[in-house]
């Protein structure tokens, strides 16, 4: 009697000799198998379910577009809004041009009528620099007006794009977030639904596992064990539907506020360049003037040509701002409006060539996050059943066994029986 | 007759106080176990990682750039192999001086404590030592750590290289047969599920049915391979005295390895 009190702490409990050569104390546990029986199993099968809904919509035909055809439309994008630059620098360009020889010609034909009669006689009549000098210093200019003009639009696109990745990245952020706020909502239906109902569903397994039963009561029991599993999973199934409309409707809320917000900063960036270059212009023109040296009076004129001809410049100067600040502002909305499509483009990669892998990714977070709080669970239950059994280690990641103790079904029985 | 039997009961009495403990004692205390996280959270190892990041992310740029201007796939392989093998020698160059001395603290810290084996704390999940603590005073200390003059001692826990033994011609001729499988159920059920238009319960039900079509087809064509791999590891492992195998990337100290015994088993 005493050997056999001596020897009870060494064999263990439950018929398993811990301390026999072939276990020594070390048990494993199949984790994957476990998990399978944890109360929160169904909601890691409806996670996966969701991933095989995002899969099959990206294998349907409804794929908006390929990789290559992102990559292309990307393409002729960028060299639109290339294009776009090059063709307002040209038009600016031109522009110079064209209210120069405006002026000078409306200085001429206003020099001509008080008098002064040959294109020579104009410049001496201006009194200031020579017009080769002038011409010089103008041409000048506008060679320094078309590099800042190309290094501020190219500020504005790099900054353009900057402010699309990062929108783009805080939506994917505000996604993720709500995505796993529901994944918590959904987790505790199932928990409080599991224990909602344990103490009967215990009674009527108790009941079942009793042989002498007769088959219709049986079969009654065992009726109402289903009906309850039925009404659970139709109440997280439904919770689900709804998760899933509000996430939908919630994504399309996020995108609209993303895509408002890419118009407004690009917007705003549009302005800020234009505000640049309008500046930038006038800044060259006074350097331009004062470069040129004060304006000197005008001989053999009359106070009142000179006047006329001061007003002449006024006008053609007020004219050429004017057509200018046109001529930007129609480079801002062409550029916005490529700028949108760009962001778009970049944005709609979420709905189009990684469409599928966004939402994947947002979905396999939550899983992972699921999975870590199952093993979590059957860890716990491991280690209570291991120090109640006895034993010194117990493993998880094992790839074969030739000893030790499986504690696999044991530790399956301990959870499914703490929620029944 | 009680007289007699008293000194025969306190003498196996203290026979089995004196087996008990020593057989306990060796299943204590031979497993220990480390929590890598806390190594690769010591500032130097989260330099060299950082380091590593920098490296990787000044890389892809070029990774990029490159693979923009290769035109075919063979030359897109070509850079591919050639940027892995640039970061394996910056890692090499940058973390291996650094694993290293990890790798000997551990083995200096089991060393001390009789451990026969140590492994990621991963996968226990109950008992075993846990050394972490003293592997992240040791690497804190200034001191140099030398090599054990002597190899771990033998440990009934063995191990296999599951990468490697997942590159076996039936492995890989399994998971092929699965991927092909896959991609031809998920053209199939993709157009059912693009028929099922708005029909949110009714797609439910097509993923539903596509997942358990995945999953039968895994038990039918890739878990009688890795059963059979199990079962060839398990009788290596008996023959070798041995009572559990783990994976090799589980294990950072001692072990018995068996993963050439088990891959010339598997191919007879």
């Amino acid at each position: 009697m005493a050997l056999v009190a001596m020897g009870a702490p060494l064999a263990g409990c439950g018929g398993v000799n811990v301390n026999s050569p072939s276990v020594r104390g070390l048990a494993y546990v199949k984790l994957d198998d476990v998990v399978k029986h944890d109360p929160l199993y169904a909601q890691l099968s409806n996670i996966d379910d969701a991933i095989a809904m995002v899969q099959l919509q990206g294998a349907g035909p409804r794929v908006p577009r390929s990789a290559r055809s992102i990559a292309r439309e990307d393409a002729r994008l960028r060299s639109q809004i290339a294009a776009a630059k090059a063709r307002t620098q040209a038009i600016v360009a031109s522009k110079q041009r064209e209210y120069r020889a405006r002026a000078q010609t409306a200085i001429a034909a206003a020099l001509r009528s008080a008098g002064v009669r040959s294109g020579a006689n104009v410049g001496a009549a201006l009194g200031s620099a020579t017009s080769q000098q002038a011409a010089a210093a103008q041409a000048q200019a506008g060679r320094d007006m078309r590099q800042y003009q190309a290094s501020v639009m190219q500020q504005g696109t790099v900054a353009a794009h900057a402010i699309v990745q990062q929108l783009q990245a805080e939506a994917t952020q505000k996604l993720q977030a709500k995505s796993l706020q529901e994944q918590q909502r959904e987790t505790n239906l199932s928990l409080r639904l599991s224990q909602q109902d344990a103490a009967q569903r215990l009674s009527i397994q108790t009941k079942l596992s009793m042989l002498a039963l007769d088959p219709a009561t049986r079969q009654r029991l065992q009726g109402q064990l289903d009906a309850m599993n039925r009404r659970d999973n139709a109440q997280i199934a439904a919770l689900r539907v709804s998760d899933q409309r509000e996430f939908t409707a919630y994504r399309a809320q996020v995108m609209a506020q993303t895509n408002a917000a890419m118009r407004a900063q690009l917007g705003h960036i549009n302005d800020e360049t234009r505000t640049k270059l309008v500046s930038h212009e006038s800044a060259l023109g006074a350097q331009l003037r004062s470069s040129l040296g004060p304006q000197q009076p005008l001989m053999h004129v009359t106070p009142a040509t000179q006047a006329q001809i001061r007003a002449i410049e006024a006008r053609i100067e007020q004219q050429y701002q004017a057509d200018v600040q046109n001529v930007l502002a129609e480079y801002a909305t062409t550029s916005d409006a490529l700028e949108v499509q760009y962001a778009e483009l970049h944005g709609a990669d979420a709905a189009a060539a990684s469409a599928t892998q966004q939402e994947i990714e947002i979905l396999q977070v939550r899983r992972q996050q699921l999975y870590a709080r199952i093993v979590a669970h059957v860890q716990h239950e491991a280690q209570r059943l291991a120090q109640r059994k006895g034993f010194h280690v117990v493993f998880s990641g094992v790839t074969a066994a030739a000893g030790g103790y499986d504690m696999t079904n044991d530790l399956i029985h301990d959870i499914e029986s703490e929620h029944e | 007759m009680k007289k007699r039997s008293l000194p025969i009961l306190l003498a196996t009495a203290a026979l089995m106080t004196a087996i008990a403990p020593a057989a306990t004692a060796r299943d204590l205390s031979d497993i220990g176990f480390v929590d890598q996280s806390a190594i690769a959270a010591l500032p130097a190892l989260v330099s060299v990682s950082q380091q590593l990041a920098a490296y990787k992310a000044q890389l892809n740029g070029q990774y990029t750039a490159a693979m923009r201007g290769a035109r075919t796939p063979a030359a897109r392989a070509q850079v591919t192999q050639d940027f892995n093998t640039r970061m394996n020698n910056e890692q090499r160059q940058l973390a291996g001086p650094e694993f290293m001395r990890v790798q000997l603290a551990i083995a200096s810290v089991a060393s001390t404590h009789g451990l026969s084996v140590v492994v990621d704390k991963r996968i226990i999940i109950y008992g075993g030592q846990d050394i972490t603590q003293d592997v992240v005073r040791l690497l804190q200390g200034s001191q140099q750590i030398l090599p054990l003059g002597t190899a771990p001692p033998p440990s009934e826990i063995g191990y296999v290289d599951q990468t490697a033994l997942e590159s076996s011609p039936q492995v890989r001729s399994a998971s092929a047969q699965l991927q092909a499988y896959a991609e031809k159920e998920r053209r199939l059920y993709g157009a059912q599920f693009a028929q099922a238009g708005g029909n949110t319960q009714k797609q439910q039900q097509i993923a539903a049915a596509y997942n358990q079509a995945m999953n039968a087809e895994q038990q039918q064509v890739l878990k009688p391979v890795i059963d059979h791999t199990q079962q060839v590891t398990a009788q290596t492992a008996q023959r070798k005295g041995l009572l559990l195998i783990i994976d090799r990337a589980d294990v950072l100290y001692g072990g018995t390895d068996i993963t050439t015994d088990v891959q010339n088993a598997l191919s007879k």
